[in-house]
């Protein structure tokens, strides 16, 4: 017995005292090299094409995973924003379109490896694009917007090239490729784990990740914390350096004040999910770096169902566009955060831009709501419920309290209805609500993109079940217009008609508010809406 | 009861209360919450649901006692009208599970048999439940109004009182007494309702008023997680849970305020519930 | 011996009673989370460009497809092997989601407990032996305002002023500094595994992590703890056998802990194991708070999105081990007071 407890107590003992004497500085040093990320929601499997990925699921698959392009930046008001103009190559050294649109052909960087130090090939490159239309995963429907939809559309030319053919010619294609799905993954390596049942290997990527990316994941706990480490062979980034950070920790945690005390503390790096009022005030004390921007590709609703009455009526969808107390909501709910959506002046009364989404020049004018509700032949008003999600209810609750106030003012009552988010979603999905507030994103922002996803069709993401053969056939033109003051004219069209129908009310984008440590550099606002760690270094 | 056993218990309860400070303190307490319960939603100085989004997250003032909330809305007077709704939960929740409790479990103490296994049964089902996540299942499975909370917050709480009044029950359904009554011709239903129930309606009592506290509590709790009451209705559980979001700014008012008000509500019936067991338990006379 | 075998029979026969209300709570809630009117295929189907035909993979995934009478007889006939399925949220077995997270909340909820007792005994002793002096007054009181705040104000209040203003608390995010390395898991139990690998600075540091929740959590049960512990010393020390010693001369310090609270301690234990069951149950909003990775605050995310095979593992597991805890209680009782076989 004896060998045993003393070497227990060699070990204790060392331990101790490498605890007292070296660890302090190696820990300071690596806590500089280390980003340390903290966000209420949390990464749940290591393939963002999983059903089911959450937001910061496809933060991390950005980092541990490359794709064939990636989007560009560009400074917005003096801030770095994703630009949807630019492509980069990242797996792929060059890139080129055929004279005709039909044809992709990508050139491989010949240094690229995967995580265990097997080279990136044009195969690995068609498993990965074939996985992404074929196997029941979220880039089907994705790549599906960019003409992207069999596996014969890929083929390997050579060993580092491979040619992508479209069925027609279609911008939207190569924006596609450089999105959070088509991951290009270590085929060898995923179909060592494929089974007859599961070819796509979709259960062991889940958990296990099989990349050529900036980061190698480390530890994966779901509800807990990601840890990555840095790829040194790495250089997508800048010619021939990999990404700046060691390490990279993203941790799980729910209560936003705690998130708003690490990051003012110096215990947090970076955190982009605060409560707006935390940062308001830590912008005041000026210790932090603030980058606001606003969510350019997301817009925050009011959404009517034009189809539930009373809300079919037209006149009542301006009555309320009408009596929205906009400038509270605003003030109240976002702390001021965001770009508004409202309270615009078109001067000759048409749109003054195609792109989407636009300030719309609604305001707050009771006056004229009562005369809509009487055009409509209800000027006692209605009853009705107003939805909203409990996961958004630090500011859909006081928008809810607001709109309710307002709304009782031109005699519509307002029962509020606080529902759980699986609720939520799902009686969206049914077209049950008459009356609620949610927000959309897109990845690819563009007018008819917005117009055809969320103003047509009987599908999800139509909130309010807009059902408008004119503006169908608008959108579904501008989709392959190459000309771009043609495409800008089709683009006012629809604004045009989205302001006189009035289908739902635009209130809002809200700002992404990305807390920092004040060394901290290189933060772009991104498609994703969450932060590349690729871009960050500390000063 | 005759006269005199009136009067000796309540020459007893002056007794106790008199010895008792923190008893009586607490006793006022509560008078005080139902007054202001009543009567409080006419002497507020402002409208509990008014907005004034400009003057929105002020300190308290002269103006304002306890401050603005995020919409501008008078704290104090949102307190203030909140109190009835809270006792209201709290008393609704707490005697629909007293007394369909009581009327099952004495039901099942004075019968026995299939009926006291079978419910016995399911009295363990519910109890082998983790409660507040049960609370929480059926809030969203019904819809976060507030027929629900009290609903749920009362289910939850039925086993106690049903496992209370059967083992009450059972212990004096063959005493000398009730096999007096039941002699003299009284049904079982008149024997269970006329003399077994009413004793022991004093010990629930104690566990009532040390519920009333918790189901306030309970409250609070479903709304910081999101399913307590609609907005804009003032309720000291939500304004607990909305006010912990400012904790972090330093705008202590918002949290403190409501906090005290719930803290007061359930210390007072908490401490009520004790002297009540004093008054009424004479095991624990000293 | 004769009486520990009569003991261990009486709780085999208990055990063997409790089994259909683990039954009854296996389908009670099946049947509550479909009754939730979100449904989980349309949630997590919920890509920026996710349609109805993902919503269908999903749903077939979960088995959703299938009828209701169906899916609880696969549901049961999984749980009969041992597999509880799968989570949407963590896309984990929810079996090893529980295996993981259960250390976190028990050794909490443990903590908790010990902390509540040694607080809440002496403080019942002291109120027994001057019942309505100031003393007993006093203590009530002061019980009562631990259990009358709810525990997701105090624990924010704590984290405000011990971390925040003061910086003493460790940031409250889990059981362990994300910079520290963690110990092998032989128990999951942090405070034990820290020791076996002889890691000092590594168990102190997880201790501290501890600190600040399982207070937030133990105030809430001091006073159940400490009533019990008052109402039983009084009916100890008023018994017949208290007075004989009193008689006998022996020192009021003796007769007290040696006489009176062995005695009185047994009521002391089965209110524990029950606190401790719903302790266990009920720290939803402190491990939400301290983002302690514990089971509860899994089966509350899962909750709000509808996710089936959490919640529904969680409240098996829940109901699992207060069967477990009441047994124990039950066979502690009866190896301390020979008098429980006969009752």
């Amino acid at each position: 017995m004896y060998p045993v407890i003393s070497r227990h107590l060699i070990s204790a003992s060392a331990v101790l005292l490498s605890a007292t004497l070296i660890a302090p500085a190696a820990r300071a040093q690596s806590r500089a090299e280390t980003l340390r990320y903290v966000t209420a929601a949390t990464v749940n499997t290591l393939d963002p094409n999983i059903p089911g990925s959450t937001r910061e699921a496809f933060a991390l698959s950005m980092s541990s995973y490359d794709r064939l392009v990636s989007f560009g930046r560009k400074q917005l008001n003096g801030k770095w924003v994703f630009d949807l103009d630019t492509i980069n190559g990242e797996l792929a050294e060059s890139f080129s379109v055929s004279p005709d649109g039909l044809k992709l052909t990508f050139k491989l960087r010949p240094d690229a490896k995967f995580h265990d130090g097997s080279p990136v090939t044009a195969e690995d490159v068609k498993w990965s694009l074939d996985r992404c239309v074929t196997a029941p995963v979220l880039g089907k429907a994705q790549l599906l917007t960019g003409s992207l939809t069999s596996a014969d559309q890929f083929k390997v030319i050579d060993p580092l090239t491979l040619e992508v053919t479209l069925p027609r010619p279609d911008k939207l294609a190569l924006p596609n490729l450089a999105t959070v799905y088509p991951i290009i993954i270590n085929s060898k390596l995923a179909k060592s784990h494929a089974t007859p049942e599961d070819p796509w290997a979709l259960s062991w990527l889940k958990e296990n990740e099989a990349g050529s990316g900036a980061y190698i994941v480390e530890t994966f706990k779901p509800g807990e914390q990601a840890i990555a480490k840095r790829n040194e062979a790495w250089n997508r980034g800048s010619p021939d350096k990999p990404a700046s950070f060691k390490r990279l920790i993203i941790q799980s945690v729910p209560e936003p004040a705690t998130r708003a005390n690490l990051v003012e503390r110096g215990d947090a790096d970076l955190v982009i999910d605060l409560q707006a009022s935390d940062v308001q005030a830590l912008e005041a004390k000026g210790k932090l770096k603030v980058i606001s921007t606003p969510q350019y590709n997301a817009v925050t609703f009011i959404s009517m169902n034009n189809k539930i009455p009373p809300f079919d009526n037209v006149n009542v969808r301006r009555a309320i566009a009408a009596a929205l107390p906009y400038d509270d909501m605003f003030k109240a709910a976002l702390f001021g955060r965001g770009a508004p959506l409202f309270g615009a002046s078109w001067a000759d009364g048409t749109p003054p831009s195609g792109g989407y989404p636009i300030p719309q020049p609604v305001k707050l004018d009771l006056e004229k709501a009562r005369a809509y509700l009487k055009e409509a032949g209800m000027p006692e008003g209605f009853a009705t419920t107003f939805s909203f999600n409990v996961g958004q209810a630090a500011t859909a609750e006081p928008m809810a309290a607001l709109v309710k106030e307002s709304l009782e003012k031109i005699g519509i009552k307002v029962d509020i209805q606080k529902l759980p988010d699986a609720q939520m979603s799902s009686s969206i999905n049914e077209k049950k609500l008459p009356f609620f507030t949610e927000g959309i994103v897109a990845w690819l922002p563009s007018t008819d993109y917005f117009y055809r996803n969320f103003y047509t069709g009987n599908q999800r993401w139509n909130y309010s079940s807009t059902d408008n053969a004119e503006l169908e056939k608008i959108a579904q033109a501008a989709r392959f217009e190459p000309d771009k003051a043609k495409y800008e004219a089709k683009g006012k069209e629809l604004n045009a008609i989205h302001f006189e129908q009035m289908f739902q009310v635009p209130l809002w984008q809200p700002a992404q508010d990305a807390v920092m440590a004040a060394n901290l550099d290189g933060y772009v606002y991104q498609f994703t809406r969450q932060v590349d760690y690729r871009n960050l270094s500390r000063k | 009861m005759s006269l005199t056993a009136t009067s000796s218990g309540l020459r007893h309860t002056v007794w106790v209360l008199r010895g008792n400070l923190v008893t009586a303190i607490a006793a006022a307490a509560a008078i005080l919450l139902a007054l202001v319960a009543i009567f409080g939603p006419m002497l507020v100085p402002y409208d509990p649901v008014a907005s004034d989004v400009p003057r929105a997250l002020q300190p308290p003032s002269a103006l304002h006692w306890a401050g603005t909330d995020q919409l501008g809305r008078d704290v104090f007077s949102r307190l203030v009208v909140a109190t009835r709704l809270d006792l209201a939960i709290a008393v609704t929740a707490v005697s629909v599970s007293f007394v369909i409790g009581a009327v099952i479990g004495s039901l099942c103490g004075y019968v026995g048999g299939k009926l006291d296994r079978a419910v016995g049964r399911f009295v363990d089902v519910l109890m082998a439940f983790p409660l507040f996540v049960l609370a929480m299942a059926m809030v969203a499975a019904l819809g976060n109004r507030v027929e629900n909370i009290v609903i749920a917050t009362a289910i939850i709480n039925l086993p106690f009182y049903i496992r209370f009044a059967r083992a009450e029950v059972n212990i004096r359904r063959n005493l000398g007494w009730v096999e007096a009554a039941r002699a003299c011709g009284d049904g079982h239903v008149s024997v269970v309702l006329r003399f077994l129930l009413p004793n022991v309606l004093p010990a629930m009592a104690v566990q009532m008023s040390l519920n009333l506290g918790w189901a306030i509590l309970n409250a609070a709790g479903l709304s910081f997680i999101g399913l307590g009451v609609k907005p804009p209705t003032p309720e000291w559980g939500i304004m607990v849970a909305e006010g912990a979001r400012f904790i972090s700014t330093g705008r202590w008012w918002l949290v403190s305020f409501p906090g005290l008000a719930l803290m007061l509500a359930v210390l007072c019936f908490n401490l009520l519930g004790d002297g009540l067991r004093d008054i009424l338990d004479p095991r624990m006379r000293t | 011996m004769g009486t520990i075998g009569a003991t261990l029979i009486r709780a085999g026969r208990r055990f063997l009673s409790s089994l259909p209300a683990l039954f009854g709570v296996l389908v009670f809630t099946f049947l509550l989370m479909r009754v939730l009117p979100g449904d989980p295929a349309v949630f997590f189907a919920s890509g920026p460009s996710a349609g109805n035909e993902e919503i269908e993979v999903v749903r077939k995934q979960l088995g959703l497809d299938r009828s209701l009478p169906e899916q609880l007889v696969i549901y049961l006939h999984d749980v009969g092997r041992g597999n509880l399925g799968r989570s949407m949220m963590t896309g984990q077995p929810v079996a090893k989601d529980l295996r993981q997270r259960l250390p976190a909340s028990l050794e909490l909820t443990l903590t908790a407990l010990v902390i509540a007792l040694i607080a809440a005994v002496p403080l019942g002793v002291l109120a027994a032996l001057r019942p309505n002096s100031l003393i007993d007054h006093s203590v009530r009181l002061f019980c009562s305002l631990g259990v009358c705040v709810p525990t997701f104000v105090s624990g924010l209040l704590l984290i405000y002023v011990f971390y925040y203003l003061l910086g003493l608390a460790p940031d409250p995010t889990g059981r362990i500094d994300v910079f520290a390395s963690v110990p092998p898991a032989r128990t999951g139990f942090l405070m034990v595994d820290f020791l076996l690998a002889g890691d000092v600075e590594g168990w102190w540091a997880a201790a501290r992590q501890l600190m600040l929740p399982a207070f937030t959590m133990a105030l809430f049960v001091i006073a159940p703890l400490a009533r019990i512990t008052r109402a039983s010393m009084l009916v100890s020390l008023g018994s017949d056998f208290v007075r004989t010693a009193r008689s006998v001369g022996l020192s009021r310090w003796q007769i007290v802990v040696t006489y009176a609270l062995r005695n009185a301690i047994l009521p002391v234990i089965t209110i524990a194991g029950i606190v401790f069951s719903t302790m266990l149950g009920a720290n939803v909003l402190v491990e939400k708070v301290f983002s302690w990775p514990g089971v509860a605050s899994y089966a509350l995310d899962a909750l709000l999105v509808s996710d089936y095979a959490p919640v529904q593992g969680f409240v098996l597991l829940m109901a699992s081990i207060f069967v477990a805890v009441n047994l124990l209680v039950d066979v502690l009782y009866g190896i301390a007071d020979p008098r429980a076989t006969v009752a």
